[in-house]
């Protein structure tokens, strides 16, 4: 088991991108994307055998160490992977394929580059996913927005150029606010490691810098705020999701934003800064500045990515808010909602790309009608939109169900009160979009458009029957972590 | 012994840093920084800070060079002569004050001084070094191979395939 979460997690991708540099560039547009598929095909499936494998044996948790020395367990040699990180493997490799199938058919010439950077950008993601160290996750970190700020400008456009400098400069002062704040730790507590810094920090209190350590944990979560793009750090985002190629927004909206902002959160905070005082307090506000602010913007867009750009800081603070109720119904919600928001994240995303390919715009005052010309991408928005608006049966209901009780228990009623009015928000940006680009009048310069066929619109199909299936059968999953003892 | 590459390593580390104040190419300069920083992990290590030393070498050399050669292939670096020329008379006065300045500081500290240079009283060792790195650091071995990687990639994309446009 051991050897093959390395392989599939950490080998496998860079196996991807030996492979990817040998086969002849003249060639290797297709066949990259192929191996792609592949790639992260394999990580779902070693998701799924790696949680069944837990759940068989009883484990809460599997460690697992590099090819030269399987055995190591000290320092950043132990990596680990419980039923968090599993769920996030899976939404890498889910969110990499849908954005591999939009990249088949948008990204021409630039193929090869474009799934050299994918398959580095998921070692980054799984990297940060399964270490146990505050350094090493630092560097799995850099190297996710390294990747990202390279093929945000993959295209050389000027927009693309301007909003990867945007990110870069943005990620490089979160870089400086992370790396600060870890080398405070390590002066104060002399190791890295998630359970020892967690040790050491168990009596803060009286240690002999103690504000020190408060504000080595400021600057965490200031720098993490910004990576993850939390309001009001949020500058970066829409610029950056708006100016990307295509099935770089997919990928950038659909995880990479959660892995190096939410997931880096969720984690050191669970495992590292347990003890330090008004987490959860700082945490409920940032998510609800989030939650208000986000909804209420994206209603004053007029670029369908822009709009969803927007929406992902939105949603983005429940599953902040998730985490700060402090309760593990709470963290149950928040991990589904972290799910739930790649899934349908990614398909908002994948249709924006169909749209863009079909009509040459994302400009909603230019468009209309569409239903009617593209009935597969039409239809699986509305199915992402109603899920991320909280109605039911569909998948957002359920993880944001969770999420508002979780809050509401946590004796903050306000706070879930003011989650659930963030809803009207989110249905009136849904209303917005859908009028403008779906329906309504067809646009006279619309009337030749076609559905995107091919590899876009099945992975909007195949997300889209996650999204439901995962709804519908989630009465049943709930009832499978009770009977497990999880909730 | 340890004594004189610690100071040869200082000396070589203010010429790189020099250097990179000259270059008229911001990624000679980039390159040149990180050498200044690999010099600086050496100095640590020479001293007996192996995880400073390790720290330095994985930031310093490799995330940061990566971060600069990437955003300087994202910065117009066409620019009229005559800025260039103003420009190198200004780092030409610059570096001889630098060099100046430490070489004054690395002697003062040699000669004129109670401070112990060789700080630790753990003596440096390959093992140590390569148990530090190879055992505890593994992650972020592969990190490193990964973060050449994606710097391999930035320079294609920024700028190998810029000049097919």
């Amino acid at each position: 088991m051991i050897t093959f979460a390395t392989i599939s997690f950490l080998g496998l991708p860079l196996l991807a991108i030996l492979l990817l540099n040998i086969v002849r560039k003249e060639t290797g547009g297709t066949i990259s994307i192929n191996i792609g598929f592949v790639v992260s095909i394999i990580q779902m499936i070693a998701a799924v055998v790696c949680l069944s494998l837990l759940w068989l044996h009883g484990k809460d948790f599997i460690e697992f160490s590099l090819f030269w020395d399987m055995n190591a367990t000290l320092g950043s040699a132990r990596f680990s992977v419980d039923l968090f990180s599993l769920v996030v493997l899976f939404c890498i490799g889910m969110v990499s394929l849908a954005s591999l199938l939009t990249a088949k058919k948008t990204i021409g010439a630039k193929a090869l580059n474009y799934t050299n950077l994918l398959m580095v950008i998921m070692l980054g993601m799984n990297g940060i996913a399964v270490v146990t160290d505050l350094f090493s996750l630092y560097v799995f970190l850099e190297i996710t927005g390294i990747a990202s700020f390279v093929m945000i400008a993959l295209l050389h456009d000027k927009r693309g150029l301007e909003g990867a400098f945007k990110y870069l400069v943005m990620s490089a002062i979160a870089s400086a606010l992370i790396l600060g704040s870890l080398a405070l730790i390590f002066t104060q507590t002399g190791s890295l490691v998630y359970g020892d810094v967690a040790n050491a920090l168990a009596d803060w209190r009286n240690a002999q810098y103690a504000p020190l350590l408060v504000v080595a944990f400021v600057a965490f979560i200031a720098g993490f705020s910004i990576k993850a793009g939390i309001a009001p750090f949020h500058g970066w985002l829409p610029d950056a999701y708006q100016s990307a190629p295509a099935s770089v927004s997919v990928l950038l909206g659909g995880i990479v934003t959660k892995m190096a902002g939410v997931y880096a959160i969720i984690r050191v905070l669970n495992s590292v800064f347990v003890s330090m005082p008004m987490i959860n307090q700082t945490l409920l506000i940032l998510g609800l500045i989030s939650i208000v602010f986000g909804a209420v913007a994206a209603c004053g867009q007029r670029d369908f990515k822009r709009i969803l750009a927007y929406s992902s800081i939105s949603q983005i603070g429940y599953i902040i808010i998730g985490i700060a109720s402090g309760s593990l119904l709470g963290f149950v919600g928040a991990m589904l909602h972290f799910f739930n928001h790649a899934t349908f994240k990614t398909t908002l995303f994948v249709n924006s790309a169909a749209v863009e390919a079909q009509t040459g715009t994302t400009d909603i005052d230019q468009l209309g009608g569409l239903q009617a010309r593209m009935p597969v991408t039409a239809v699986s928005s509305i199915l992402a939109f109603l899920s991320m608006a909280g109605i039911p049966p569909l998948a957002g209901f359920w993880s944001k169900l969770l999420i508002i009780i979780a809050v509401w228990q946590s004796a903050s009623v306000a706070g879930g009160a003011i989650a659930l009015a963030a809803s009207i928000f989110t249905a009136a940006y849904f209303l917005i979009l859908q009028r403008k680009v779906f329906f309504g009048p067809l646009e006279d310069h619309l009337t030749e458009i076609t559905e995107a066929k091919g590899t876009i619109s099945l992975a909007a199909v195949l997300l889209s029957i996650v999204t439901v299936a995962f709804g519908v059968l989630f009465p049943v999953i709930l009832n499978f972590l009770h009977l497990q003892g999880i909730l | 012994m340890q004594q004189f590459f610690i100071v040869l390593c200082l000396v070589l580390m203010v010429l790189a840093g020099g250097a990179a104040v000259m270059f008229r190419s911001m990624l000679k300069s980039s390159i040149s920084l990180a050498v200044a920083s690999a010099l600086l992990a050496a100095v640590l290590f020479l001293m007996g800070a192996y995880w400073a030393s390790i720290f330095e070498l994985s930031v310093c050399s490799g995330l940061i060079t990566v971060v600069f050669v990437s955003a300087v292939s994202l910065t117009n670096t066409d620019r009229c002569s005559e800025v260039r020329v103003r420009e190198h008379k200004a780092r030409v006065a610059v570096l001889p004050a630098i060099l100046i300045f430490a070489g004054a500081a690395l002697l003062f500290i040699l000669f004129n001084s109670d401070f112990n240079i060789v700080a630790s009283a753990t003596p440096a060792s390959f093992s140590a070094f390569k148990e530090a790195l190879w055992s505890l650091r593994q992650a972020d071995i592969l990190g490193q191979i990964i973060v050449i990687l994606a710097g391999t990639f930035a320079v294609i994309v920024l700028f190998k395939e810029r000049d097919n446009i």
